[in-house]
């Protein structure tokens, strides 16, 4: 479903954010990925996003090849893949079913057919009752689940998110890891990158840690691991 | 097998339900847009009433134009042909260079004025009535009044013609005033040029001011289109609500430069009117008609497209989202 290999990414200026990193993530698979600030780990999320392109290497997601992918082509990519960010990036001149109806509308998809998914995605996230509010009525954690339902809504076989706990408290931030595990059982491929490593010791799901750009761990981390990572 | 057949049609479906929802989701688009111009009403009333100005003053150059050639078209008598006959000519010699004159294809009307009817005239318009009676014999040659075709009634050709005429045995001496008729023609040609020099400038401004109103526009919606296109909007989704408001102004635009050059056009209807009775001439102020209005407002609208499709081509492939 997402696979890197041997992917690096330089930033004009000459910083290498990412070297050599590879691996592979199968369809239905849901991991971790971790690393402290400015290891590379939004990069990594920017490249399967095609916010970033590759300075070498090949990344492929959905069987296409995102390495030398035609301009015209990058949104029909981003379709397939769900995107929550830790600043929610919600429109804030629009009403929370218009957010969450915004993919919908790009596809073209009819307002009968609209209207039905998008409550059913927020019925998902427990936001029915927020419908006509706008983003600065809601809290943190609110705002967050109307991006996760925006994400899903139009039901990608992927869902990235970077930091989606980070703004949030520990019962929230379960609280929407359960969430994903919910998409996850419903065979969506779920990549999250969180530096929240107590989180990742509790999950018990792959992680892929980076450091300095480098992938150095790519395995179930334990807490004593986590604490290790913490530390390097 | 049935389940590939299954999803085809509903792969064909969905497709059809989209093909569908196309015309809506314009329509949707459009009042959306019409919604966006409607939250800033000091931008949208400044652009229409730039974009209506600057249309209005090419549309008035044009109804200039335009009842320029209405009077010009009563001055064709301008290029008629006066042929003054010998005095030896007889009657009878008058008439058949009449009919010769009459079958050139030059020629549109030939009118004979005996010598004759040439002093009875005289006798009346000049006061001299008595004192005409002292003379021995008329000393009015007959004239004969050639107006040529419209096609031979520019300068050149009706020049061409006075020589041809000049030249028959009868005619002692032929006269068109060219030179008044060639400056009036090098004046309306003048004027012309500067006219469609003037209305191209404005076209122009009115292009670069809608391009840069939907410039400022994009601008100032540039984190919605970033994260659009972090959804999966393509560039033509985002740009279309632009162009409709390019469309938008340009409707607007063209109404009010309408309703301007109307409002000039009866503001000096009665000035002219008034001037135009003491040269003993029924000429009115002729306005625009609704085809005219119909087409200033297409071009309004044309311009309007032009200037926002430029703007929206340059700037929305420049935004890409951020993560941040």
């Amino acid at each position: 479903m997402i696979d890197f290999n041997k992917v690096n990414k330089t930033y004009p200026g000459g910083f290498l954010a990412l070297k050599q990193v590879s691996f592979s993530l199968q369809s239905g698979e849901m991991a971790f990925l971790t690393g402290h600030s400015g290891a590379g780990k939004s990069t990594l999320l920017k490249l399967i996003s095609l916010m970033e392109k590759p300075s070498s290497g090949s990344i492929q997601v959905n069987h296409t090849e995102l390495s030398n992918i035609q301009y015209k082509q990058v949104p029909y990519v981003r379709r397939g893949i769900g995107m929550i960010f830790q600043s929610h990036n919600l429109l804030k001149d629009r009403t929370v079913f218009e957010n969450v109806a915004l993919p919908l509308i790009i596809e073209g998809v009819s307002s009968k057919e609209i209207k039905k998914r998008v409550e059913t995605a927020l019925e998902k996230v427990h936001l029915t009752s927020k419908l006509k509010c706008f983003p600065h009525m809601l809290s943190g954690g609110e705002q967050q689940r109307v991006g996760i339902a925006r994400a899903i809504v139009n039901k990608p076989p992927i869902l990235l998110a970077d930091e989606p706990t980070g703004n949030l408290d520990p019962k929230l931030s379960l609280d929407i890891i359960r969430l994903f595990e919910e998409f996850n059982a419903a065979g969506v491929t779920v990549l999250i990158a969180t530096h929240d490593l107590g989180l990742i010791a509790r999950m018990k799901y792959r992680t892929l840690t980076l450091k300095e750009g480098t992938m150095i761990n790519d395995g179930i981390v334990d807490g004593l691991q986590a604490r290790g990572v913490a530390d390097e | 097998m049935s389940n590939l057949h299954s999803s085809g049609l509903q792969q064909r479906s969905s497709l059809i339900a989209r093909l569908m929802s196309l015309p809506i989701r314009h329509a949707q688009q459009a009042v959306g847009s019409l919604g966006s111009l409607w939250r800033t009403p000091f931008t949208t009333v400044m652009t229409i009433f730039v974009l209506g100005i600057s249309l209005a003053l090419p549309a008035t150059l044009h109804l200039f134009i335009k009842n320029a050639e209405k009077i010009s078209e009563q001055w064709d008598s301008a290029s008629q042909i006066t042929l003054f006959l010998k005095l030896s000519t007889s009657e009878k010699s008058a008439q058949n260079l009449v009919k010769r004159i009459s079958l050139d294809n030059d020629v549109a009307e030939v009118k004979y004025i005996s010598s004759a009817q040439a002093l009875k005239e005289f006798k009346v318009l000049s006061g001299f009535g008595q004192s005409l009676e002292y003379l021995d014999k008329n000393p009015l040659p007959a004239t004969v009044l050639v107006t040529p075709t419209q096609r031979a009634s520019q300068a050149e050709a009706a020049n061409g013609l006075l020589a041809k005429l000049s030249k028959e045995r009868e005619v002692d001496q032929g006269k068109l005033d060219l030179e008044w008729l060639t400056r009036l023609e090098a004046m309306a040609r003048l004027i012309e040029d500067i006219v469609i020099g003037v209305a191209l400038l404005l076209c122009l401004s009115v292009v670069l001011i809608v391009g840069n109103t939907i410039r400022l526009a994009i601008l100032n919606e540039k984190d919605a289109i970033a994260i659009m296109k972090l959804v999966g909007a393509t560039d033509s989704f985002i740009q279309r609500p632009f162009l409709y408001s390019g469309i938008w102004y340009g409707i607007f635009g063209g109404i009010l430069s309408c309703i301007t050059v109307t409002l000039l056009a009866w503001y000096l209807g009665y000035a002219i009117t008034d001037l135009s009775q003491l040269y003993q001439s029924n000429f009115t102020l002729e306005g625009l008609d609704i085809s005219e209005a119909l087409s200033l407002i297409a071009f309004a609208i044309t311009l309007a497209l032009v200037g926002s499709y430029i703007s929206v081509s340059q700037h929305i492939k420049a935004i890409e989202p951020n993560a941040d």
